[in-house]
């Protein structure tokens, strides 16, 4: 929250500056989830995963990319660290910054 | 009449049957919750995995997953029959048979059932299948890729499965399993503007036909899951119909049996007072 306290009256008051301090530009949406279960739904800097070429990497202003992934784990780097869900089979999508990816299908 | 005691240990018994039905009916009404709210979830997931088959069609023909091959396809249709594992269900999967064979002839059609009461009930009216699959006891993640290879080698797929339309109502229904994938994918499609993913803004991998495959099988998998689901449902409310039915009637003769212990008492009393009294009065004259 971009939200100060102005010297001269004591009192909070925001900068106006909220939205573009919340928002980091290298971040995209990325969304992991099966039919019954949501495992990932937040910004996060990048995913790693394994389709039948090989390892591969999603980070923010990837083209447009549809494929189909192999047994492996999701490597996702979010702000809080590194989040590792291990996948036995999956659809990912990436499209304008938004990754999603579709288990057990 | 009969002994007070005797009538106690009866309506000892059925009260066990009281709290039983009582605990199976709580049981039914919390697996309906929970498969309720799975199968909102599961129709969420394949609204979004609609959406991007919908945007890869070139034409709109389901293919089953099959990709563009289709010369080992049986020239047969397939039905598919969802019924209970147990007898716990009611009458439901009779009548699923009954519709079943308005329509069935043994050398058009071939059967997969599902469900060991279906089976039996099959086998109790001499119609042979050709697979018998248990019904799947977990209600995530069903595995029902060993059907849709089945699936995949018919022309047509109808399944007949136990609709749930509410807790008190439960119905039969036919579908054909293509209709029923892209009847869920055309209420996700309502009032939304489409976009079409090519290869020329697309990056496929492994190709834009292996993705398609993939894509139809996903579907038809979930969809399968949704009719399992949907079946399981419907037999839980019918499984929470009856226990409520037996659980109103054993809370009636429990009463019945309680009304006929206090009368059983009463006339044990009064027979006493009777006796005492005449004794007194024979006691009176011989005074």
């Amino acid at each position: 929250m971009a939200v100060r306290q102005d010297a001269s009256t004591g009192e909070m008051v925001d900068d106006g500056n909220s939205e573009q301090s919340s928002i980091d530009p290298t971040m995209m949406e990325i969304k992991v989830y099966s039919p019954y279960q949501i495992y990932f739904d937040e910004q996060a800097y990048s995913i790693s995963a394994v389709n039948d070429t090989g390892p591969f990497d999603i980070l923010k202003g990837h083209h447009r990319f549809l494929t189909l992934l192999s047994p492996c784990e999701l490597l996702i780097r979010a702000q809080n660290g590194e989040e590792k869900i291990k996948i036995s089979r999956g659809v990912m999508y990436v499209k304008e910054d938004k990754v999603t990816v579709f288990l057990d299908v | 009449m009969r002994r007070p005691n005797e009538i106690e240990r009866d309506e000892k018994s059925i009260g066990t049957l009281v709290e039983l039905t009582g605990v199976f009916e709580g049981i039914a009404s919390m697996r309906i919750a929970q498969i309720k709210n799975q199968v909102l979830q599961a129709t969420a997931f394949f609204n979004d995995l609609w959406e991007i088959y919908s945007q890869l069609r070139v034409d709109n023909l389901f293919r089953f997953g099959r990709s563009q091959d289709s010369s080992k396809v049986l020239n047969k249709d397939l039905y598919i029959l969802i019924t209970a594992e147990g007898g716990f269900s009611g009458d439901i999967d009779q009548k699923l048979i009954r519709v079943m064979q308005q329509t069935y002839d043994k050398d058009k059609h071939d059967i997969i059932v599902i469900g060991h009461h279906g089976a039996m009930q099959l086998v109790q009216q001499g119609i042979s299948f050709k697979k018998y699959f248990k019904l799947p006891t977990r209600d995530k993640n069903i595995n029902v890729s060993p059907i849709i290879q089945y699936v995949q080698q018919y022309q047509k797929t109808t399944v007949f499965y136990q609709e749930y339309i509410s807790l008190m109502v439960q119905d039969v229904k036919r579908i054909e399993l293509s209709a029923a994938v892209q009847q869920q994918g055309k209420e996700s499609e309502e009032n939304e503007k489409k976009e079409i993913i090519t290869a020329e803004n697309t990056i496929f991998e492994p190709s834009v036909y292996g993705v398609i495959d993939h894509l139809e099988r996903s579907m038809l998998q979930i969809a399968m899951s949704q009719l399992i689901l949907d079946s399981k449902l419907a037999q839980y409310a019918s499984r929470f119909r009856a226990m409520t039915a037996s659980h109103e009637r054993a809370e009636e003769t429990k009463a019945e049996y309680h009304l006929e212990y206090n009368r059983a008492k009463r006339a044990i009393k009064d027979q006493r007072l009777k006796e005492i009294i005449n004794g007194l009065r024979k006691a009176k004259v011989a005074a």
